[in-house]
């Protein structure tokens, strides 16, 4: 079952990661998210994951698989709000979030998708 | 001597390791840098023995003296043993499905990294370290 709240904001949803995630839990919300981009046809998502104290190779593998996915269903994720320290060990990892656009804030992240959807033709 | 064991058998013991790390790098006065790292190079090492080796445990030792603080956490699991070492910790190398970053990924996270293995037993200890100013 999902536990992270996806809200919509005008044709964006964000959703922000407040707590740990299991495996289960991280899957499960890659799949609502998944579902609910298709039934209320948003254009962007903002994962926001200021409150994440750990982004493991498992996580950033979910993160980057689901804005892979997104990106399929025509939609557009990115994602905000990494915390310096997640950001150090993500790369002294050896880690690359290549598919996924971030973005320091939430506000710059929704700054920018609204900003790019004004700029296009609408579907 | 090591605190109390956690068992690893499901992917939930993965959060609970590495939260006990993360307290423990928070009540010696870790900086937050050294807690993502430790928390995170838990994270993999848990989940190492839950794709190779189905179910471990994970224990904790804190040392304090002269002016040093160290954690060390020990990884134990009964999993078939990693036969080259060597080749399991180099770069993107990977025995499994996962992103072949487990291992040299984790090493590059902590102070210090010591493996023991053979076939019925797997022992990896890390280590974080800090002088007391």
């Amino acid at each position: 079952m999902n536990i992270i709240p996806i809200l919509q904001l005008q044709s964006n949803l964000i959703a922000s990661i407040q707590t740990e995630l299991t495996d289960e839990q991280a899957l499960a919300f890659q799949s609502e998210l998944l579902e609910k981009n298709s039934a209320l046809n948003t254009k962007g998502i903002i994962i926001d994951v200021s409150m994440l104290d750990v982004i493991d190779s498992y996580m950033a593998k979910v993160l980057t698989d689901l804005a892979k996915m997104i990106k399929l269903q025509g939609s557009k994720a990115v994602l905000s709000g990494v915390q310096p320290a997640v950001a150090s060990t993500l790369v002294d990892m050896g880690m690359k979030l290549n598919s996924i656009e971030t973005f320091l804030s939430l506000d710059s992240a929704f700054l920018y998708l609204t900003k790019e959807q004004s700029g296009k033709t609408k579907k | 001597m090591f605190d109390e064991t956690i068992p690893i058998k499901a992917t939930k013991d993965i959060v609970i390791v590495r939260q006990k790390g993360r307290e423990l790098a928070i009540l010696y006065s870790f900086s937050k840098a050294e807690q993502t790292r430790f928390a995170t190079a838990l994270s993999e090492l848990t989940r190492n023995v839950l794709t190779y080796a189905e179910s471990g445990t994970c224990s904790f030792l804190v040392k304090s003296a002269n002016r040093k603080s160290i954690i060390i956490a020990r990884i134990v699991d009964h999993g078939p043993g990693i036969s080259d070492i060597k080749l399991a910790l180099q770069d993107g190398y990977s025995g499994g499905s996962g992103l072949g970053l487990g291992l040299p990924g984790a090493k590059r996270l902590v102070h210090s990294f010591d493996i023991e293995s053979s076939p019925g037993y797997t022992q990896i200890d890390i280590s974080i370290s800090r002088t007391i100013r």
